[in-house]
């Protein structure tokens, strides 16, 4: 209960505090010089201390312990732990020249947002403190771990990755980054679905072009069609005409009598002017 | 009913839009290219021009000549010449045959591509995700997303050619439309056709000047023109550079297949086509060596993207890694920090190390890519990466359609042109009739190339289809021209066809040079295909998202001999057939 009572303690206290007491630096807390350290310990195993020294004295001791171990213990639930998630930004390759700084704040914005995201997925009262971050570098990566708000577990990393996924959108543009630039090493980013109209556009073009083309070729065969039909009319009149001509030049009038005997030859017969059209 | 008089062009332009239409095809823009890059840049134009000039321009002037002085299509035009010729005729029609089934599938893919650049997002742009949209498809994971689109989406490709698979319905909607589009442009024959070359044309440079803008331009561009025109003169010491500058002169005026003469058939017996000869032949090579450089200079972008990429992707690896600041690494200082970090931490370096990529920017333009791969998969590649690119897509695709559909012009003129100087054809079917008739067989055989494995059927017509029909068939019409018809008959054609004697530099080439350099790469074909050793193509693998080398098997094998066999075979069966022919008929005389 103590240890985890002072994991909620920022980790630079508990380094601060033990440094100062094993070092001779001087921190904002306790400073003992060393002379006093080793009175410390000189009467540690001291069985004549008063019993409020010896009280004081465990908790220095428990505090060293967690100092040193504190974030031994944080290291280890964080990259070591299998529930852990790497998250890695790319804030100049997203924003360029409106890039921000990752400090602090950012991070603190980073880890209340996941808490939001656990908040959405699990419906328990997740805290900033809930999510703990370590190892972060220049790269701006880290890992985080997220513990349960009432039982401090861990949460696994599952649950941490279905929260995630929920809310990814949520985060993306809390960060003004997209899935490519705010990575989660360990969750890969559901693709957006592909949209897909009813009718393929490429059909629809082709239907356009070839109505077009093929009412060009049905204009062009119904014209020469319609120009065939009337050439041969008029090559029939104009048969006729040469015929009538050539009938005119030789001379060769012929009077029409009516019920012809079938030796007069029609195709020399004039016809009477005023019936031709 | 009177007898209609030959069909001729409106004007001398639309004759010779016609024929630079025709020439100007797909292989000035993907093939041109890669020879350029293959052998030495700047220095592969000399071979080049000393072949147009000794053998392209010759020849082309030679195909015109006959089909203005016979005025028939390329079957009467050789019997006209000599009547055992007749099947240097059927020859080119069986070659034309071959290349139009198989043409119009790429016209099929152009629309294909072109329909789907009406798009928010190029569909090549991207790779699909798999079923749990956690990734990328597998497939396409290993390729690239253009590869990807063009095998799977378009070709649908099986991994062999054995697999034959179903027919794939978009593909075999496009060939019907371009058959469709193909129909509306040759409909009433040469009075149709005059009126579309002016835009099929004209347009593609109007586009490939856009592109050329547009290329040099980018950032990058440089990198390839620089690449491309850098001569390396040591090139021109390999007899295959030569050899190739031959090839690519030959197929690329389009000589053989009989087209030429099919639309010279239809010029007045007094046009200049000497004049228009040497025209049509500057503009082509002209146009092979503009788009080079529009070529060269997407290259370039290509290129120095994927470096920049690589590089990228390295510096965030280290980042990763090492968890160093952001700004800490650039571009520039990449090979610095690398050294750096693999003296400070050589153990985790060393770890890193079979992730590190090498990035160069001279690998990248050495990808040399040709054909199809370079129209569909590396134009696209290029293209996707460009701001605005669905209006660079459609642009781009519209160009490659009308490169096409120009050639496919040439080549399906060269079939129904003899067809209908047949008589019974003519009387009895009308010129649409004709015209439609063809088109229908040609999209009814090549639906056989839309079927999921049809594009290694397309490859080995791409292959072995044409090319060594064409290289025999014109060998025979020069020796007949110049020994047969005789050369001095020839020349006095010309001269009362455009009032003067061809010159000395056209005889020579004619009855010697242009002769000595098809022999040569007959010879050359002959060769190659005997030490070649078993035919092989590129099969896609899915499984490695690349092509893998594979032999053909037997029956495909049977099939290339066919091929090659089929066209040629008919000049000595139809020499043999007037010859029994003509001795029948003396026989009855005489009786």
């Amino acid at each position: 209960m103590f240890l985890h009572d002072f994991l909620h303690l920022p980790v630079r206290l508990h380094l601060t505090a033990c440094y100062s007491l094993l070092s001779t630096r001087q921190g904002p807390q306790v400073a003992l010089t060393p002379a006093a350290q080793a009175r410390v310990f000189k009467y540690e195993g001291a069985s004549g201390l008063p019993r409020g020294l010896r009280m004081s004295l465990n908790l220095v001791i428990v505090l060293c312990l967690t100092a040193v171990l504190g974030p031994t213990l944080v290291h280890t639930l964080c990259s070591g732990s299998t529930d852990a998630n790497k998250v890695r930004l790319s804030i100049k390759t997203a924003l360029g020249d409106e890039a921000y700084d990752w400090d602090e704040s950012e991070m603190f914005l980073f880890k209340a947002t996941i808490a939001f995201a656990m908040r959405k997925c699990n419906k328990k009262q997740y805290e900033v403190s809930n999510i703990q971050v370590c190892n972060a570098t220049q790269r701006v990566s880290f890992w985080f771990v997220v513990t349960d708000p009432k039982t401090e577990d861990l949460v696994s990393g599952k649950d941490v990755e279905k929260a995630v996924r929920m809310s990814r959108n949520r985060i993306n543009s809390a960060f003004l980054l997209t899935d490519k630039t705010l990575e989660f090493v360990n969750i890969p980013p559901t693709l957006a679905a592909p949209v897909k109209p009813a009718t393929p556009p490429w059909l629809i073009v082709f239907g356009v072009v070839i109505g077009l083309v093929g009412a060009g070729i049905a204009a062009i065969l119904i014209s020469t069609f319609i120009q065939k039909k009337r050439e041969r009319g008029g090559i029939k009149e104009r048969e006729e005409d040469e015929e009538e001509e050539a009938g005119q030049r030789n001379g060769v009038f012929c009077t029409v009598q009516e019920g012809a005997d079938s030796n007069i030859n029609p195709g020399f017969i004039e016809d009477d002017p005023f019936t031709k059209l | 009913m009177k007898r209609e008089s030959r069909p001729s062009w409106e004007k001398p332009a639309q004759f010779v839009l016609a024929c630079v239409s025709y020439a100007v095809g797909l292989g000035n823009v993907w093939r041109f290219p890669y020879l350029c890059q293959m052998h030495g840049g700047g220095g592969f134009l000399i071979p080049y021009l000393i072949m147009l000039a000794a053998e392209g321009v010759p020849l082309f002037c030679m195909e015109l000549a006959i089909g203005q002085k016979m005025r028939l299509g390329s079957i009467g035009a050789w019997s006209a010449i000599s009547p055992y010729l007749g099947g240097v005729g059927i020859a080119s029609i069986i070659a034309s045959v071959y290349l139009c089934l198989y043409y119009n599938v790429i016209n099929a893919w152009s629309f294909w591509y072109l329909f789907h650049s009406f798009q928010e997002v190029l569909p090549w742009a991207e790779c699909p995700l798999n079923s749990n949209y956690t990734g990328y498809l597998d497939e396409c994971g290993k390729a690239t997303s253009t590869q990807y689109f063009f095998y799977r989406e378009t070709l649908n490709i099986s991994s062999s050619i054995g697999d034959g698979g179903g027919v794939h319905v978009g593909q075999a909607l496009c060939l019907l439309l371009a058959w469709i589009f193909v129909y509306l442009c040759i409909i009433r024959g040469v009075t149709s056709t005059g009126k579309v070359v002016y835009f099929t044309a004209t347009f593609p440079y109007m586009v490939l000047f856009i592109y050329l803008i547009r290329g040099v331009t980018l950032h990058g561009a440089m990198n390839g023109l620089r690449y491309m025109f850098t001569p390396k003169l040591e090139q021109l010491a390999n007899p295959t550079t030569w050899i190739n500058a031959a090839t690519q002169i030959f197929f690329s005026l389009g000589l053989g297949f009989g087209s030429l003469i099919a639309f010279a058939s239809y010029n007045h017996h007094h046009n200049n086509f000497e004049r228009q000869a040497i025209v049509v032949s500057l503009i082509n090579s002209g146009t092979s060596i503009f788009a080079s450089v529009v070529t060269f200079s997407i290259y370039g972008f290509k290129a120095t993207f994927n470096y920049e990429s690589c590089l990228d992707r390295v510096r965030l690896l280290l980042l990763n890694n090492f968890n160093l600041a952001e700004d800490a690494i650039i571009a520039d200082n990449i090979s610095y920090w690398v050294t750096e970090l693999n003296n400070t931490y050589p153990d985790q370096f060393a770890d890193l190390l079979p992730k590190l990529e090498i990035c160069d920017l001279e690998t990248e333009l050495d990808t040399a890519v040709e054909g199809t791969g370079l129209a569909f998969i590396v134009y696209s590649e290029a293209i996707k990466n460009m701001p605005l690119p669905q209006l660079w897509s459609v642009l781009y695709f519209f160009m490659l359609l009308l490169l096409g559909l120009g050639s496919m012009l040439g080549n399906v003129t060269a079939i129904t042109t003899p067809l209908q100087d047949i008589r019974f054809v003519s009387h009895n079917l009308s010129n649409e009739a004709t015209n439609g008739l063809v088109c229908l067989f040609c999209l009814l055989l090549g639906l056989g190339f839309t079927t999921r494995s049809g594009n290694y059927w397309f490859t080995m017509f791409n292959d072995y289809g044409a090319a060594f029909s064409l290289l025999l068939i014109v060998l025979i019409e020069i020796i007949s021209v110049c020994y047969i018809y005789g050369l001095k008959q020839f020349e006095k054609d010309i001269e009362d066809m455009i009032g003067h004697r061809p010159n000395w530099y056209w005889k020579i080439a004619w009855a010697c040079v242009s002769p000595l350099i098809i022999i040569t790469l007959f010879i050359f074909y002959i060769i190659s295909y005997i030490m070649g050793g078993t035919p092989t193509y590129q099969a896609w693998n899915k499984d490695l998202g690349q092509s893998v080398t594979t032999a053909y098997p037997p029956y495909a094998q049977a099939f290339i001999g066919l091929l090659l066999v089929s066209s040629i075979v008919c000049i000595p069966l139809t020499a043999l057939c007037t010859y029994c022919s003509r001795q029948r008929a003396l026989s009855t005389v005489s009786i």
